[in-house]
């Protein structure tokens, strides 16, 4: 018990002692902070490198999200430029057609492709436009480079367009350099045949082929392609000429119908 | 029983006719375009037997003279020979080995091909075209074409049934 009272004496003993330094002297005071300033010197100085460090770090996260925002903001800048780049294009075609329209002394209705045939055998296509917009049965239609087909089943809202590369399709053509006739007739493959052709008639790769305006169908005058081939099938009293469409037929997207 | 169940032969065949009507045009080599469409045919056919092979055939066989412009009848018809003559005739080939399907997918190609110009030139008037010729520019790229393009859809169409055992065919 009095071990203990003592102790506390002791303790209240040294620290009065210590106030009384403190308050009194300024020299003892100063000395003291700067030795034990010294003392957590290297201790401040890594937590003041730590803090330094985080607040390098800190700032990762946000740029990170900025440049995330950026990134999506390109992708959607750039899915835009194709966008306009399709419009663009679409918008040169249609310019194209509109132009052709207005050469041509025909009312014509404008359509676009929206299926084509599945089969290998037949070549045709189906249009957007039908009885409601104008379009009549068994009526020519055209692109821009030449002719395409014939209307030949016509629904309300659509129709189908037997293409001159299908081998049911017959049209009657001239050779536009000499005028010889003779009746283009489709294949499977996408290219045509000039059938009954004279054998003395003088018909050469690279002459162009037109519709002979014959049977009121098609009109007279009218690009077809342009002859690649020509040959004689044997036992036969005609020559033939393989024709190329002026007109990639499987490429196309927009066609003008006769009205 | 079959893995396979009706309506999804009918969407298989839908989804099939579909590719055959718009994307299919864009991938055309030689002017040709795999017909997915008798590939779908004869994968029942082949598969499932005669019976389905029938019915997959009368229905993509219609579906195509809906959206082509010849008799209407002819596709119904080849279509429905080619589903059921490879169904009768499945027991006979190893349905496991991818030669033995490009085999028929090419062989069947060729015979529908052929039996369509064959019937045509006996309906049509004033038919022009030399068969000869149509074999070579036509049949011959569409045939090898349309046989390896069912390579890849049978082993798609065979992991995605997860059609392995014998049992699971017939």
């Amino acid at each position: 018990m009095r071990t203990q009272k003592s102790k506390i004496f002791r303790a209240l003993v040294i620290i009065a002692i210590f106030i009384a330094l403190l308050c009194n002297s300024k020299t003892i005071t100063s000395k003291t902070r700067i030795d034990m300033s010294g003392f957590f010197t290297p201790a401040l100085e890594s937590v003041h490198r730590a803090w330094a460090l985080v607040k390098k770090i800190i700032p990762f996260s946000s740029i990170r999200e900025e440049n995330r925002l950026l990134r999506e903001r390109i992708n959607l800048l750039n899915r835009k430029i194709e966008e306009l780049k399709v419009v663009s294009a679409e918008n040169a075609r249609l310019k194209t057609i509109l132009d052709f329209r207005k050469t041509i002394p025909y009312v014509t209705i404008p359509a676009q492709v929206i299926g084509r045939d599945p089969s290998n055998w037949s070549n045709s296509i189906i249009i957007d436009k039908g009885i409601n917009s104008g379009l009549k049965f068994n009526k020519a239609v055209l692109s821009t480079k030449g002719l395409v087909g014939r209307v030949l089943e016509v629904g309300r809202y659509s129709a189908q367009v037997l293409l001159i590369t299908d081998p049911n399709s017959k049209v009657g053509v001239v050779i536009a350099r000499n005028r010889q006739g003779g009746i283009l007739v489709g294949m499977p493959d996408g290219l045509c045949k000039i059938i009954y052709i004279s054998l003395d008639s003088d018909v050469l790769p690279g002459d162009k082929v037109i519709t002979a305006g014959y049977g009121g169908v098609f009109p007279k005058d009218i690009m077809v392609g342009q002859v690649v081939s020509v040959g004689r099938e044997p036992g036969r009293l005609y020559k033939y000429a393989v024709v190329k469409t002026a007109q990639d037929l499987s490429r196309l997207e927009e066609v003008l119908c006769i009205r | 029983m079959y893995k396979i169940s009706r309506l999804q032969i009918y969407i298989i065949i839908l989804i099939a006719i579909s590719m055959q009507i718009g994307p299919l045009n864009y991938l055309k080599i030689f002017g040709m375009k795999p017909d997915v469409v008798l590939i779908s045919v004869v994968f029942f056919g082949l598969l499932l037997g005669p019976g389905a092979g029938l019915e997959a055939g009368i229905a993509a066989g219609l579906l195509k003279d809906i959206f082509t412009l010849d008799f209407f009848w002819i596709n119904t018809f080849i279509m429905a020979l080619a589903g059921l003559c490879v169904g009768m005739a499945s027991d006979k080939f190893f349905k496991e080995s991818k030669k033995a399907v490009f085999t028929v997918v090419l062989f069947t190609t060729i015979l529908s091909m052929s039996a369509h110009y064959f019937l045509v030139y006996i309906f049509s008037k004033n038919f022009a075209l030399n068969y000869f010729s149509y074999f070579l520019s036509s049949v011959m790229p569409a045939c090898i074409y349309t046989g390896l393009v069912s390579i890849p859809l049978y082993i798609a169409f065979v992991n995605i049934y997860n059609l392995k055992e014998a049992d699971d065919y017939i």
